[in-house]
């Protein structure tokens, strides 16, 4: 009955002609999240391997911090997916009896390859001298905690250290071309769907991964803003200036590529585009055209151009950064919610539109959303007090 | 190769063993969990086949009929029906074949199943016939003037439709879909021969429309005006046309 009640309501929105499985959209804002916290994980992890493989060594404050933020929200990016589906507690026959030739089912290997391979072993190596130090100075079930992690190792040779950080190297060599396919194959998925004209294109891969390496770079970036102070330490103006040029060509890279985008789909002017046009015209103008494109994109590279040029005040510069780094997370989720709800929006017929109305409470909804959001940070909080990024003579900016 | 062990540090052991233990978890779940069906595509199809063949037969299929109803099969064969299955106006009958005389099948009476297929709708291909119900000989059944086993399409004024089928269409939909074309429209023989320069008459007064529209008009169900004050200036179908649904 709500359900009938729901179609109504819907059907009473849509323009022109539509199908009638195509009123109701079926990847909701669950779908939406899932691409955003991925894009996290894998611009989180391109940041940390600026350090280790190409030796950028002002970053060395963010290393850390961005291996748990990649992990933190590792963990809950398969989460929207099984809430989505229903039936959690059957994923794990997708890694039981594998479906080679489905993208979708082939992305449980992908995950589990750079969950497990990449960021667990590169954050166990990097990490497991600390541990067995912290395990013998701290008590109770945090040195059981810090034992278990370190897989009850004890030697903290000299020459047991050194091997860390060799494979240390060797697996973020190896995990920069995995955080490349971990979020590429997202932008896959939707790329390779021909029958829809939005998704359809190859550049979505890449579209995708730059977005992801732009809202990876920003999250770690506001978190090292935030946590720094939080705990008495001192922001490390060269590293903040640093992390912020790259994001700033980064955010270049990324504009560049999604005009490149637009103006092709604009010239090769497809039998979609008048459909198309319209969408952008009307139910993405705010999402696309204002969230995405002025304040999260123009705005953010105006502002990083301006403190490019003026050489402003510490102050006033971190005060800047913080505020770009909040308007690209949010163009960053328009993005997202640009590609999945947008290409659901228009007909298969090109004539017509629907919308998208957004539950509260369901499963589905707006909480349940929120809540996926904010679960990586409680991980990661709980991450960083369990395996603290930065020593107390960092903290204090020597 | 001993050496080569020794040589590793110990923590690479350790995360060696961790994963090995993984593996065996994976393979032992896979061995002796997962049953073989769902590893085997081959093995998985004989059980669906299995599972399918299992369920109770509904359907008799299309050419069991024939066997003992003679006559409308050989209808239905020169008819516009002729690719529907009995089956799809008259349900599963598998157990009418298995018992005939006690188990028979239904046959759709009302008007709304013919509805299905033929109530207007904008997707239907051009050319189906379609009609609007709730204008088309309310309340009758549609089996009074249609025969559906040989269901013909409709046969007044035919000589119209040849050329201006979509007005014909387009007029089965709308609330003047009882009013033959020769009620309005006056066409001279040799409109037939030379179409464009012979041309049938449209009302051409007011007066045409209100024998049905005008407030004082007798007819009874059709919307009213007041003609001398609506629209006095203007020729009804400058504003209304006619033949859509609606009429407006």
């Amino acid at each position: 009955m709500e359900a009938a009640q729901n179609f109504m309501e819907l059907s009473k929105q849509v323009v022109g002609f539509i199908y009638p499985n195509e009123i109701d959209i079926q990847w909701s804002i669950l779908i939406v999240v899932y691409p955003y916290i991925t894009g996290l994980v894998a611009g989180a992890f391109i940041l940390a391997s600026l350090v280790k493989v190409f030796n950028v060594k002002e970053l060395q404050p963010t290393y850390r911090l961005a291996m748990l933020t990649a992990l933190a929200f590792m963990l809950i990016a398969p989460l929207p997916l099984q809430l989505h589906l229903g039936r959690p507690e059957r994923s794990y026959e997708m890694f039981m009896t594998p479906n080679l030739t489905s993208a979708m089912a082939m992305f449980g290997f992908v995950y589990l390859w750079y969950l497990m391979l990449v960021l667990l072993l590169e954050i166990y190596f990097e990490y497991r001298r600390d541990m067995i130090v912290w395990s013998s100075e701290s008590t109770g079930p945090k040195k059981w905690a810090l034992k278990l992690l370190s897989l009850f190792s004890t030697d903290i040779s000299e020459k047991a250290v050194a091997f860390d950080k060799k494979t240390v190297k060797i697996i973020t060599i190896i995990g920069i071309p995995s955080a490349f396919l971990l979020h590429g194959y997202v932008g896959f998925i939707f790329g390779s769907i021909k029958a829809n004209p939005w998704w359809s294109s190859v550049m979505m891969p890449v579209v995708f991964l730059f977005s992801a390496i732009v809202s990876g770079i920003a999250m770690v970036m506001l978190l090292y803003m935030i946590i720094i102070p939080l705990r008495d330490g001192k922001i490390d103006m060269k590293c903040l200036d640093r992390v912020a040029s790259f994001l700033f060509y980064a955010v270049i890279v990324d504009f560049s590529i999604e005009v490149l985008d637009f103006i092709h789909r604009l010239y090769e002017s497809e039998e979609s585009i008048k459909i198309l046009s319209q969408l952008v015209e009307t139910k993405l103008f705010m999402s696309l055209v204002v969230l995405q494109i002025l304040l999260g994109m123009l705005l953010p590279l105006g502002i990083m151009v301006v403190i490019k040029v003026f050489r402003l005040q510490e102050e006033v510069r971190k005060l800047l950064y913080f505020v770009c780094g909040l308007l690209i997370q949010l163009g960053i989720f328009s993005t997202r919610w640009n590609v999945v709800i947008g290409g659901q929006l228009f007909s298969k017929s090109f004539r017509g539109l629907t919308t998208y109305k957004m539950e509260l409470m369901g499963i589905e909804g707006f909480l349940v959303a929120l809540a996926l959001l904010i679960i990586p940070f409680v991980i990661l909080s709980i991450l960083i007090k369990l395996l603290p990024p930065w020593k107390k003579g960092e903290l204090a900016g020597s | 190769m001993k050496d080569f062990f020794k040589k590793l540090p110990e923590q690479a052991v350790r995360v060696a063993v961790v994963f090995l233990v993984f593996v065996a978890v994976v393979f032992v779940i896979r061995q002796f969990i997962i049953p073989p069906e769902m590893k085997e595509p081959a093995l998985q199809q004989a059980s669906s086949m299995e599972r399918e063949v299992a369920k109770e037969i509904q359907y008799a299929g299309a050419q069991i009929c024939e066997q003992c109803h003679e006559k409308e099969p050989q209808i239905k064969k020169i008819g516009y029906h002729r690719d529907l299955s009995c089956e799809s106006c008259h349900g599963a009958a598998q157990k009418h074949v298995e018992n005939p005389t006690e188990v028979k099948p239904t046959s759709p009476k009302k008007r709304d199943y013919c509805a299905y297929c033929h109530k207007y709708n904008s997707s239907r291909p051009t050319g189906f016939p379609q009609i609007n119900p709730d204008t088309h000989n309310p309340r009758k059944p549609c089996i009074t003037c249609h025969n559906p086993h040989n269901p013909k399409p409709p046969t007044t004024p035919r000589s119209c439709a040849a050329c201006h089928a979509q007005i014909e269409r387009a007029k089965a939909a709308s609330y003047h879909a009882l009013i033959a074309c020769s009620v309005c429209h006056t066409a001279p023989e040799k409109h037939k021969t030379s179409p464009r320069t012979v041309i049938p008459t449209k009302p051409d007064k007011r007066e045409f429309c209100g024998k049905c529209h005008d407030k004082g008009s007798p007819r009874k169900g059709a919307p009213t005006v007041d003609m001398a004050a609506h629209g006095e200036k203007y020729v009804c179908w400058q504003c209304h046309y006619p033949h859509t649904l609606g009429g407006i």
